[in-house]
């Protein structure tokens, strides 16, 4: 059985697409065999931000709506080839997705694959309850910065409320907290939430902190999920928390401002911390 | 055997307890559940793991065609306790009892048929549940709200709202920005308080909000409120018990 998993946040624009990229790239070069579903509906973007958008012939709606199967919809990455993209549509709205649809898909997508990332949409409607009503797992993506912490805080009440695995009083879904667009420099001059104080508030085990990069923007626009820009800080943050996912036992890095390069850097290399 | 010389295992003492009664008014479990069910989810939390006491008094059927064992685990499924029956016919009473539901007498409230005292139901009681003691036999040492309380140990999210009934609320865990606790009784947080608290929410204005770091954006006793804004002498970020003297909402530092 594959394990369902979620990416959410309430808030819109902290950068959920771009973490399903990752995270769903980052599993398949790990070996997993992984699909990433877009369920923003409408508002397609996850085929831009994995470089496919050139290779979408059908989509989860017309999966849904028995226009297409499965494997014709399904889009296979060309650079990792255990990572497959079920793209959303851009033309049709929210109301074309529907339970059983994305029942039915999940549990023929169980099959083939280890892991199903679920990229969700923002809000709390009918897209995003979709998203998460089969996790298993979340990750919950958070700014540091009030506004988002308060919705993530609000789509934590609804996953245990209002996913399947709450319905039906299963184990509740194990949480993930994924900061991203951290900036130590602007924490320490106050201008953004501490770590600490994001966690405080959430109260669910850290899954890693991605600094604020110029790399992801770039990404975004060559169409490269930025865990491929291995000499990127966000990248090699996003690949520590796909090991962390794995079990690993890896510190947390990028947490503090740069420094000018000490003595022992320039002795040992700026990689260090 | 000297008996000072042994540590002391137990106590008896009287308790007088609040609890929530649900009547009956239609026999059948799968009539009764469902709607349970329904009003739980949307409220989640609410009631979770609460004792209930069964009213039997407006059921108007034989006692052969009640099926109170299957109530009773249905309503352990919706994490209800049932600990008792209220109320009903003799033969009612004596059907919920072989299922493992004892009749309860109300506080000050006399039966309508003395009771023969019935046997109390031997090896299948019903697993741990606090078990009231309707009438105390001894006068209480002292006078306490006789409320129940209902604890809460995960933290209350954004957007979910907790409401105890006729009761106390006791949250362990911090209770977040835009998430709302409510309490009939006081309302006890031991995290920090960012979120909306209300404490005599059934009008008493002898409840108080307690919280270990005080912080809300609002907090409201028996209908007497005030905003984030107006707590501007208030001790925020400290442990504090907020009371009502008069209209006056006082801000004391605890501890």
């Amino acid at each position: 059985m594959a394990q369902v998993i979620v990416v959410t946040s309430g808030k819109g624009g902290v950068g959920k697409t771009t973490t399903s990229a990752a995270f769903a790239t980052g599993l398949a070069q790990r070996g997993k065999k992984t699909v990433v579903i877009d369920f923003d509906v409408g508002l397609r973007n996850l085929d831009l931000i994995m470089g496919v958008e050139r290779r979408v012939v059908f989509d989860i709606v017309n999966v849904i709506q028995g226009e297409a199967r499965l494997n014709q919809a399904l889009i296979r990455d060309k650079r990792v080839d255990t990572l497959a993209i079920l793209p959303a549509s851009q033309t049709r709205d929210k109301d074309a997705l529907t339970r059983e649809g994305v029942s039915t898909i999940i549990e023929e997508l169980s099959a083939d694959f280890d892991y199903i990332l679920c990229d969700s949409p923002a809000g709390i409607e009918k897209g995003a309850l979709l998203a998460l009503y089969f996790a298993d797992q979340a990750i919950v993506v958070t700014n540091p910065e009030v506004s988002s912490v308060r919705d993530s805080d609000r789509i934590l009440g609804v996953l245990q409320s209002k996913s399947k695995r709450a319905e039906e009083k299963r184990d509740k879904v194990k949480e993930h907290l994924l900061v991203t667009r951290y900036d130590p420099n602007r924490v320490e001059r106050g201008e953004m939430l501490k770590l600490e104080d994001v966690r405080e508030i959430l109260a669910i085990p850290l899954l890693g902190v991605v600094p604020e990069n110029e790399s992801v923007l770039k990404a975004s626009n060559t169409g490269t999920p930025v865990i491929m820009d291995t000499e990127s800080v966000a990248g090699q943050a996003y690949k520590d928390a796909v090991g962390r996912f794995l079990g690993e036992d890896l510190p947390h890095r990028f947490l503090e401002p740069e420094k000018k390069p000490g003595l022992f850097k320039r002795l040992f290399g700026g990689r260090a911390a | 055997m000297s008996s000072q010389t042994l540590p002391e295992a137990f106590r008896l003492r009287a308790g007088n307890f609040n609890l929530l009664v649900l009547r009956l008014l239609d026999p059948r479990p799968e009539a009764v559940l469902p709607a349970l069910g329904d009003q739980f989810r949307r409220a989640p939390g609410f009631l979770r793991f609460a004792p209930i006491v069964i009213g039997l008094d407006d059921l108007e059927v034989a006692p052969e065609a009640m099926d109170f064992r299957g109530l009773v685990q249905g309503l352990r499924a919706l994490e209800i306790v049932p600990i008792g029956t209220t109320g009903g016919t003799q033969a009612m009473k004596q059907a919920a009892q072989h299922a493992g539901l004892p009749p309860l007498r109300p506080v000050g409230g006399k039966e309508a048929e003395t009771d023969l005292p019935v046997p109390a139901p031997a090896a299948e009681a019903p697993p741990p549940a606090p078990q009231p003691v309707a009438a105390a036999p001894v006068a209480p040492e002292f006078q306490g709200s006789g409320r129940a309380a209902m604890l809460v140990t995960e933290p209350v999210r954004s957007g979910q709202r907790i409401y105890a009934q006729g009761a106390d609320l006791i949250v362990t865990a911090t209770v977040n920005p835009g998430a709302e606790v409510i309490a009939d009784g006081n309302v006890h947080v031991y995290g920090a308080l960012r979120g909306r608290a209300v404490a005599g929410a059934a009008d008493d204005a002898t409840a108080r909000i307690f919280a270990l770091n005080f912080d809300p954006e609002l907090v409201a006793i028996a209908g007497f409120y005030a905003v984030r804004e107006g707590l501007g002498d208030a001790p925020i970020g400290r442990a504090v018990q907020v009371r009502l003297e008069g209209e006056e909402m006082r801000f004391a530092p605890l501890g």
